[in-house]
């Protein structure tokens, strides 16, 4: 090694360039093989990273303008628009985080109890499965069953006497059904990882527990729930990460009538860069987003990092 | 003994936390499977806007079903979800099993780069409206090929399909080359049948995501709504109607809105239990880190 080394320093007759050669030559068959998937990658995914520099452009209908460095940050910090969708994020990004993390982690415990195994396959059968219904079809679905026409839930309160409620259509019932809705589609999914990790305790502890006297809680306190603990911190972190992500769940159960508490951060890109086409404005908020998405996975990483002494990514 | 059956016995208290976890797990299927149940079953229901809820259909009819296969304005959207979906996955599978291929070559020239550029994807995305000027700039706008192409390789598939041929024993490939295989013909006789697990894996996820997907339709073709498919149909039919007075679907009644929503739950709960059977499988692969 050492040799080669000098050899490599010293840059003459520098074998392993030679050697570097014959060996793409020797895989040049891969390459090809490689190369839509590399094609892809350079179009489709790095092409747009020199797109960015519109953020810093004046870009609209019109074509691509001045460089106005960062107009468009300061236009977006300052209009409300803006910040209602940035708030309005940040407020449903985390109690969706709240609420998601107590479901999933109660429903995971108490599925662990179920000794019947059937059963317990059946049920999470059940709850896996809407996590892979569209977005489209949760919100149609939810559509039909909340409508004012005839909907189940709208049906039942009529037929209790209370008035009917329009839920998607009410600022002060859209968070609400629309926390309802995506803990419908994601919680049960949610348990996947929890269940693993269950799994994965030492029955041998268990009987140990239970040789020394304790109860069924007593076990789930002292055993269950420290073996999850560092599970529950990376999922933890691993969704404050994603707070930034939502939006095809807000796409299709939002609409004007509610967009003041509705609105988040993506829906107002698309609606600002292709509806309005100010691209330029919105490729500014989008990076502003991607930016802040990054360092948060980044420092999500790290923190995970720090507690299992692995990384997630 | 006698101190050790006294322990399991099951104490009052257990017995009674034991019932009401039954019933709550029987609450929680049944929140699950209620509006799934109540769309799916009144869509066979002549009379299901008579009746809050109901089992078995009071009076048995295809009616709304036949309606979607007679207009064009519905069947034109299910056929374009089909191709997409078919055709989307091949050129998914194709494009990512390559790459992961390559990808698992110990000693390729350029690995490390070559894995990285692909990992970076994971983290950092330049967002929406970059990715949608360069499809304008490519001239993809209003063509299916923009809603295929642009997911053509997801990153976490790729880690999962290189982990899985990493795990072929290096001596078949060599025997393989000593045989005189070019890599293509190794990928072909050796790899992908030894990998039919991962492959079916990751094949039924890229299917019901080009089944699932519809904002990229709603993005990249706009100015030609007859290749949109049935998800965005759906969202016409239902969403937009109900919500936003959209009355572009006159004829729309409460069965077709219940069929059609049933017509895109099918597919996937037909790919449903050979996704179940994987997706466990595919979170362990995950952990393998390459």
């Amino acid at each position: 090694m050492q040799r080669k080394a000098a050899m490599a320093r010293s840059g003459s007759l520098n074998p392993d360039k030679y050697r570097l050669w014959n060996r793409v030559y020797k895989y040049r068959m891969f390459y090809l093989l490689m190369l839509p998937g590399f094609v892809y990658l350079v179009l489709f995914r790095y092409l747009p990273m020199l797109g960015l520099r519109y953020a810093f452009f004046d870009y609209d209908l019109r074509g691509v303008g001045d460089f106005i460095g960062f107009e468009h940050f300061k236009d977006a910090f300052t209009s409300e628009g803006f910040i209602r969708a940035f708030r309005n994020t940040l407020i449903l990004s985390s109690a969706n985080i709240v609420i998601q993390m107590t479901l999933t982690i109660t429903i995971s415990l108490l599925l662990n109890e179920l000794k019947n195994q059937v059963f317990k396959k059946f049920v999470q059968t059940v709850v896996y499965l809407p996590h892979f219904l569209s977005w489209v079809v949760v919100g149609a679905l939810f559509t039909l069953i909340l409508s004012r026409q005839g909907g189940l839930v709208n049906m039942f309160l009529e037929s209790t006497g209370q008035e009917l409620k329009y839920f998607l259509g009410d600022v002060k019932l859209w968070r609400g059904t629309y926390l309802f809705i995506l803990s419908w589609r994601e919680v049960g999914w949610g348990t996947v990882i929890f269940l693993a990790s269950l799994s994965g305790i030492d029955p041998q502890l268990y009987e140990a527990a239970l040789m020394d006297g304790a109860n069924r809680w007593k076990q789930m306190i002292h055993i269950t729930i420290p073996h999850l603990v560092p599970v529950i911190v990376i999922v933890l972190i691993m969704n404050l990460a994603k707070i930034f992500n939502l939006f095809e769940s807000v796409f299709v159960l939002y609409n004007p009538l509610v967009y003041k508490v509705s609105d988040v951060i993506q829906t107002y890109v698309y609606r600002s860069g292709i509806a309005e086409f100010r691209f330029g404005y919105a490729t500014a908020v989008g990076l502003f987003r991607s930016v802040i998405a990054f360092v948060l996975v980044m420092t999500a990483n790290r923190a995970a990092k720090l507690i299992r002494g692995e990384s997630v990514l | 003994m006698k101190q050790n059956k006294s322990l399991h016995r099951p104490s009052p208290g257990y017995l009674v936390f034991r019932t009401f976890n039954a019933l709550f797990m029987v609450t929680l299927t049944l929140v699950i499977m209620i509006p799934i149940l109540k769309i799916v079953i009144d869509s066979f229901d002549e009379k299901a806007s008579e009746t809050v809820f109901r089992i078995i259909p009071e009076t048995f009819t295809l009616d709304a079903y036949k309606l979607i296969i007679s207009r064009p304005a519905m069947f034109r959207p299910l056929m374009i979800s089909f191709i997409t979906t078919v055709s989307g996955t091949l050129v998914a599978m194709t494009v990512t099993s390559l790459y992961a291929y390559g990808l698992a070559q110990k000693n390729l020239p350029g690995r490390k780069f070559l894995l990285g550029i692909a990992l970076v994807t994971m983290v950092f995305r330049a967002g929406m409206i970059p990715l949608f000027l360069v499809v304008r700039n490519l001239g993809l706008m209003n063509s299916l090929l923009a809603v295929i192409l642009v997911h053509a390789m997801d990153a976490y598939y790729l880690l999962l399909l290189k982990n899985f041929f990493e795990g072929i024993p290096v001596s078949i490939f060599d025997a393989a080359e000593i045989d005189g295989c070019t890599p293509m013909q190794t990928f072909i006789r050796v790899v992908l049948p030894l990998s039919k697990p991962g492959l079916a894996a990751i094949g039924l996820f890229y299917t019901v995501f080009y089944w699932n997907q519809f904002f990229d339709y709603i993005l990249y073709i706009q100015t030609k709504p007859h290749l949109h498919n049935f998800q965005v149909f759906l969202r016409s039919l239902v969403i937009e109607t109900d919500t936003q007075g959209f009355e572009g679907f006159s004829f729309a009644t409460q069965s077709l809105k219940n069929a059609a929503i049933t017509v895109s739950i099918i597919p996937v709960l037909i790919l449903y239990p050979f996704v179940q059977g994987y997706f466990v499988k595919g979170i362990n692969l995950g952990a393998v880190k390459g």
